[in-house]
Parts: C-alpha cells; structure tokens; sequence
C-alpha cells in the first residue's frame, strides 16, 4: 500500500506535535535571547560580549543575538533591557557607569533595583597614568607636585561621573590635592591630552595602558594586589592609598525574571567565560578574567552603588 | 624600496587580495545607500576579521573604509541625497550635472577624483607619518576652536543666492548638535523631560532626513511624468584631459586639505570636504559656477574626502589615537590583531606599515574598477519608476537611521528632519549649512570649553597661540574680503557713472 499524502501529512503533523509536547521539560530557551549592550558595535563592550555570544549559546543550547542600542552614556541601553518583559528573552551586558555611577548624576528611568543581576562577565582594574617622559615616577611625586601647585594638575576624564572621573576625585580626597578635570571623549582623545601636554593625568583601563606603553606609564595599579601579567606595575595601595576602581560589566535581566531561569542563564554565562575562545580574547587584550555568579555580583552591584554614590556626593554631583 | 616590495607582496596574497575586492565592494554599496555610513560597514565587516590573518583583516576593513566615503558620492549624483554626510557638498554640484543629463559625466569625475584623492593621501601616508602625527599634537583644543570657527565661514560659500537663509539654516544645526547631553558638565539639555533625547540628535538620522526623506518628499508631491526620468544619460564617462589640466591645482589643493583635516584626530571626512568646497570656490576661477554643476565642486569634495581615508590613518598607527569614528573600530580591531599602534609600530614593525600602504594604494585602484564598473547599475536606478524608488529610499533611509545605534529616537528623528528638509527645499533654505553646523557644532563647543578650562577662563589667551591666531585672522580674512571686495566695485562702478556723467 502506498501512503496517501493526507497520511503522511497526518504522520508529520503528529510527530510535531509530539515534539511540541516533549518541550515543556526543557522549556528555556525556545527562541533566540537577546543581550543589549549599551554602547555602538565594534566597541570593548560589543566586542566582549560577541566574544561570549557562541559558547554561551552553545551552553545554553538556544541562540542568542546581539543588540546594540547605543547612546547617553549606556544609560538608553541599560533601561531597554530593564522595561522587557521578565522572561530571560533579553538581557542587558551592563557596564559599571550606567549601573552604579550615572543614577547619582541624573533622573533615570531605571535604578540599581531594576534588574536581577544574573552574572559579572568581565572585570578589569583601571590606572594612573601620566607621559612616558613625565618627571613623575610615583604616587607621591604626583601628589607632592599638586600639595605645591594647587589646582594645576590636569586630570583628563572620559566622561564626567565615569569610573576614571571618580578614581580621580577619590586620590584629591585622599591625598588633599586639587586638580582641574577635563572632560574628553573616551580614552583616545584622553591619550591624545596627555601627549600634546593639555592633561598631565588620565585613568587608563588596563588593556589600554597595555596596548600603549611606549606612550604612557603607570604610577599606580588601583586595586589591592598586583596583576598577574604585569608585576613590575606597583599598586596605589603599596603607595598608601587604598583605591579599587575597576571596570567592569555583567549581565542583568529585568526584574521579575524567573529565578529558575535566572540560574540557568548564570551557568551558561559561567560556562562560557570558561571557553577557551573567552580566555584567549580576555589574554589578548591584557585583561585577566573574571566572574561572579547571580547572587554574588548582585550583592556586588549594591555595595559599589552605594560607595560611588557616597564619593560622588562628597563631590558635590548630586542626580537632577 | 625594499619596504614597498615587501609590503606589495603581503598586499598581494590570495586572501589579502580578495579582502581587497570584497571590502571595497561592500563598502561602496553600503556609501551609496543612504543611512549606512562608513561607521556600520565597518562594523558590519569587523566579526570576519577575528579569523583572519593581520593583512587581509586590515585590508578588510579599509576597503569597506575607503569604498563607503566615495560611494556617498554616487547617491549625492544621481539621487540628489548624499549617501553619507561626508558627501554632502557632493551633491551641491553634482545633481545639477546630473540633471543636465550627464550623470555619467559627474560619476567619471567622482570616481577619478576620489582615487586621486586616496592615493595622493597615501603619498602623504608613506612621506610623514611620523612627522604630521607630531605636528598634529600641536593641536590642543585651543587649535581644535579656531579651526572650527574657520570651518564654520564655508556656510558662506554653500548658500549661494540666499546668504539670510543659509545663516540661519547653519544656525539651526548649531542648534540641533546641542540637544542632549553636555559635554563638559554632563548635563541635559532641551531634552524635555524625554529620557530618549538625552542621547541626543545623532547626525546620521538627520541628514538621513534632510536630505533623503526630505528629496523624496518633494518628488512624491510633484506629478510623476514618465519621460522626465528617462533623460538622464546612465554609465560612467571619464572626463577628457583637456579639462582635467585647468583643474589640477583645484585637486592638489583639495588633496592635500584632506590629508591635512584627516590627520587630526576628532575631525573627518565631511568637515575636510566642506572646507575644500569652499577653498575651491574661493580661488577658483570659476567659483561663480560652482551648484551649477561646476565639476571643480565635484573634484574638491571627492578628492579631500578620500584623502581623509589615508591620512585619518596617521594618528591612528602612529600615536594609536583614531582620527574618526571609522578609524576607532579600525583600532579596536587592530588591537585584538595583535597589532599595538603607536610610534613603536613604525620601528618595530614597519613591514606590516608598508603592506598597510600598499593595501591602501590597491584599495584606491579597486574603487576606481568599481566605479568605473558598477556605473551602469546605479545610474540605471536613474530609470526605476519613481514611485517606486520613493518608496526604496525611503524603506532604506529608515533603516539606515535605526542602524547607527538601534533607537527608536532616531526613526522619528529621521522623520522629523524629513519634514523640516522638504520644508526647506519649498522655501530656498539652502540644506548643507544645517549639516555643517551639526558637524562642527560639537566639535567647537567641547574646544571651546576646554580650552577656556586649560587658561581658566582667560579667552585672550586663545590668540597668544600661533596656529590658533593663524586660523582667526584667516577668519576674519575670509569674511570681510568679499564685502571689500564688493566695496571696491561698487566704488569703481560710481567713479565710472561720475566720469561718464562728466
């Protein structure tokens, strides 16, 4: 007997729906998520999270797209992630600004509240830097030259309220220095400063000031320890200032997100830092890799929300 | 020599030379489409090059580079729309050579110009690197001010017959490039309470606007007759010798504003092609025919737009800061190359320099093939329906206007400006000085306020600088000189009615 072709459609349609019946027990994802990042492709943030795209999706097992929404500083990338709907379809890759330095700058539509925090992706400790050819060797030359020239030290900033910005104004604190900021456009125009003599200081991440040495030195590493890759860089805690400013991004997902799926994400965004192609990008680049699970950066985002509000209050920054 | 064999040689392995084609390809289709500018294609290209070796990654990425900023001039030509801002000056003189029904011609002496313009920017590449990367550290924002204020006189040379109007259009871009966040105090600005518009007015979405939607708008009001279209004359014509040779110093000096603009970082393509425009107007001898379809228009814009390509390459290599947007992916890539840009690059590894240069004078010739080759296809969309192409460009142009950073804002944005160009293409307002004024805008305000933190508010001490001085002294030059002139003529003109009187 030969098969009628309503047969073989009846057939199909029910292997289908058997198929259909099967997915509940596995029923995240069955589409692509989506991760915003706040900032224009081809940036550090874009290239990172492109990086972890494949082996995440692959622990995952679903696909997952990449979605640039640039603009304001990553803030109108942050809040699209933050109003989806809760379902663990789309995350955000959140960077340290939009999270926990710009709501003390300006009314958002979104606070540290906003989100479940499902894993910190990448971490990277931040520099003081001046010209390869500057007379300033260490934390202390830097500072004793300012205690004598007050306000004379010119301290590029990428962004006023950035990472760098509030690095900058806790050293003035700490050491009872006073600088004038210049506000730049990002680390380029910040290295561009330094070198035509406009700016005597800027706060390099640390893939930067790797990737420009010949250009720019370190005074002080601001985090507890020495790197790994680069001992000879001494610490501004050696030197007696306890500064930790690193920057760093992870992923959120929008408030109500089910915790179950919460979790599952967090292992795969786990499993996919592990990847040797994460590892070999974050070598690359200088970087030393770095990961907090769901419970531990989420603690981790309030803490640090909290500090930067407090040393941005000190500063007179308060949101409008 | 042995250098420029070398770096032929890496510049001409399979791989390389396919990145080459493929790039510059890609590149001009993504310049022509109105909305996808240098920035995307760039991006758009930059996943393919984690896989692939140093050369033919580089070679990639400035194929794309270099395609789209002469591409822009195609749309500018044939469709009276930039494809890209940069080619905004393009279309003043080269729709109107089109609409005499010689859009071969304009799209010859585009193409001619824009690989002249590359290769001489090359030149200046291989020569002084270096040398122009140390002198562009001469200037600090102070420098950055006064060029932007010299930049702002080509309002003047772009509004033809309607001075009033094409102030007040320039104004309005000042105006606009101050909507959104403030670069010094980070501030919002006439956001209105919308959390959206501190993003700010992006450029893209709005000369998207301006000048497509607006152009669209205005065919689509008009009654469409067939044969209106079918006149224009479609392929590619090289412009004959003979009227290249009184129109060379135009394309040197062009050539090397380019170069000069583009090895300043935080400047670019369109504020290069804006001022050669307006040099070329100025000192030409036939400066009187320039938006009539004067092909020296044609020549200054293309020529200084692609020598941006090579020279926005200085900073970025030999200081490892980016001349433009473009460059700044171009950097970020090269990083994760392996490749660390900064003076030491041109000790250490001046092999990968030369095939950098060799890379970029094939990428020249490849463009020019593909001009000289794609010719036949674009100028056929001279020949779509025009219903139908209303409704292409405007689908394109909306994509286009998303794509630069995925917001929403900027599909109203682009919408907004539609309206706002259509408006002003009923009234006389010239289009080009809102474009200038929104380039420039940024640019001078940040200077500005730098460097009034640098002297601490002292505005005086914005003329103890030499360059800076130079510039604004050029300024004042440059505006009051007409009306000295006109002065003059007007005085001769009485003695002669005296004389004739008597």
């Amino acid at each position: 007997m030969k098969p009628s072709r309503t047969m073989s459609a009846a057939l199909a349609a029910a292997v289908i729906s058997l198929a259909g019946l099967s997915a509940p027990a596995q029923a995240f994802p069955d589409r692509p998520v989506t991760i915003v990042v706040p900032f224009a492709a081809g940036g550090g943030t874009d290239i990172t999270t492109r990086t972890m795209q494949q082996p995440m999706a692959k622990a995952l097992g679903g696909e997952i797209v990449v979605k640039n929404t640039a603009g304001a500083g990553g803030t109108i990338g942050v809040a699209e992630a933050g109003r989806a709907k809760p379902d663990g379809y789309t995350l955000g890759m959140a960077p340290v600004g939009p999270l926990t330095t710009q709501p003390h700058l300006r009314k958002l539509p979104y606070d540290v509240d906003s989100f479940e925090y499902v894993c910190l992706a990448y971490s990277a400790p931040t520099s003081i830097a001046v010209r390869k050819d500057s007379p300033f060797k260490t934390l202390d030359d830097l500072i004793a030259y300012g205690k004598e020239n007050p306000g004379k030290l010119t301290f590029a900033v990428q962004a006023i309220g950035s990472i760098p910005h509030i690095a900058g104004l806790a050293l003035a604190e700490e050491a009872g220095i006073e600088m004038t900021y210049l506000p730049v456009n990002g680390d380029g125009p910040a290295l561009k400063a330094l070198l035509d003599g406009t700016a005597d200081i800027f706060v390099p991440h640390i893939s930067f000031l790797s990737s420009n040495r010949d250009q720019i030195k370190s005074l002080a590493i601001l985090q507890g320890e020495r790197l790994e890759g680069m001992p000879d860089l001494a610490t501004a805690k050696e030197q007696g200032f306890d500064l930790d400013f690193p920057i760093w991004g992870g992923l959120v997902a929008p408030k109500g997100t089910p915790a179950e799926t919460v979790a599952q994400l967090d292992d795969a965004c786990h499993q996919a830092i592990e990847s040797e192609p994460f590892q070999a990008h974050m070598n690359k680049l200088g970087q030393p890799v770095a990961y907090m699970d769901a419970k531990e950066f989420g603690a981790f985002v309030h803490q640090r929300y909290e500090q930067n509000r407090q040393l941005l209050k000190e500063a007179g920054f308060e949101p409008k | 020599m042995d250098l420029i064999l070398s770096g032929l040689a890496d510049a001409l392995t399979p791989l390389s030379l396919l990145a080459i084609v493929a790039g510059t390809i890609v590149g001009v289709i993504v310049g022509v489409l109105p909305g996808l500018g240098s920035v995307v294609g760039v991006t758009m290209v930059l996943p393919f090059t984690f896989t692939m070796p140093q050369v033919p990654a580089i070679a990639l990425m400035l194929g794309v580079y270099c395609g789209s900023v002469y591409g822009g001039s195609i749309t500018a030509i044939v469709l009276n729309t930039p494809g890209t801002p940069q080619a905004a000056a393009t279309a003043l003189d080269g729709y109107p050579m089109a609409a005499r029904g010689e859009a071969d011609l304009a799209i010859g002496w585009v193409t001619a110009a824009s690989t002249l313009g590359g290769l001489f920017s090359v030149l200046v590449l291989i020569i002084a690197a270096p040398y122009l990367a140390a002198f562009s550290l001469n200037f600090t924002p102070i420098e950055y001010f006064a060029l932007g204020i010299f930049a702002l006189t080509c309002i003047a040379n772009v509004s033809r017959g309607a001075m009033a109007k094409g102030l007040l259009s320039g104004l309005a871009g000042l105006a606009v490039a101050t909507v959104g966040t403030d670069p010094i105090t980070g501030d919002l600005r006439f956001t209105f309470g919308s959390f959206e518009m501190s993003a700010g007015i992006e450029l893209i979405p709005a000369v998207v606007g301006l000048f497509a939607l607006g152009e669209m708008f205005v065919r689509a009001k008009e009654r469409w007759r067939p044969e209106n279209t079918a006149t224009f004359r479609v392929g590619f014509r090289l412009p004959p010798l003979r009227d290249w040779k009184p129109r060379i110093g135009v394309l040197l000096r062009s050539s090397l504003i380019g170069s000069f603009v583009g090895a300043l970082p935080g400047t670019g393509a369109a504020t290069a092609a804006f001022l050669a425009y307006s040099e070329a107007r100025r000192s030409s001898p036939r400066g009187d025919k320039f938006g009539t379809g004067e092909p020296d228009g044609l020549i200054a814009c293309e020529s200084a737009n692609n020598a941006v390509t090579g020279s926005a390459l200085v900073p970025t290599l030999a200081l490892g800061i980016p001349g433009d947007p473009v460059t700044a992916v171009m950097l970020g890539a090269l990083i994760i190359q392996g490749v660390t840009p900064g003076p030491q690059l041109f000790n250490n590894h001046i092999e990968l320099v030369y095939a950098i240069f060799m890379v970029l004078v094939l990428v020249n010739l490849v463009m020019f093939a593909t001009g000289a080759l794609g010719a036949q296809a674009f100028t056929r969309v001279l020949r779509i329906p025009e219903p139908l192409l209303i409704a292409l460009v405007i689908v394109i142009a909306m994509i286009g206007a998303y794509g630069v950073r995925g917001n929403m804002l900027d599909i109203w944005v682009a919408l907004a400006a539609g309206l706002v160009g259509a408006g002003m293409r009923f009234t006389g307002f010239p289009v080009a000085p809102m474009v200038i004024g929104m380039v420039l805008g940024p640019m001078i305000e940040q200077s500005l306020r730098q460097g009034l933190l640098i002297t601490r508010g002292d505005f005086l001490a914005f003329f103890e600088r030499p360059i800076a001085l130079a510039l604004f002294v050029l300024t004042l030059l440059f505006l009051v000189w007409p009306l000295l002139r006109d002065m003059r003529a007007r005085a001769r003109r009485r003695a002669q009615e005296a004389s004739d009187e008597a």
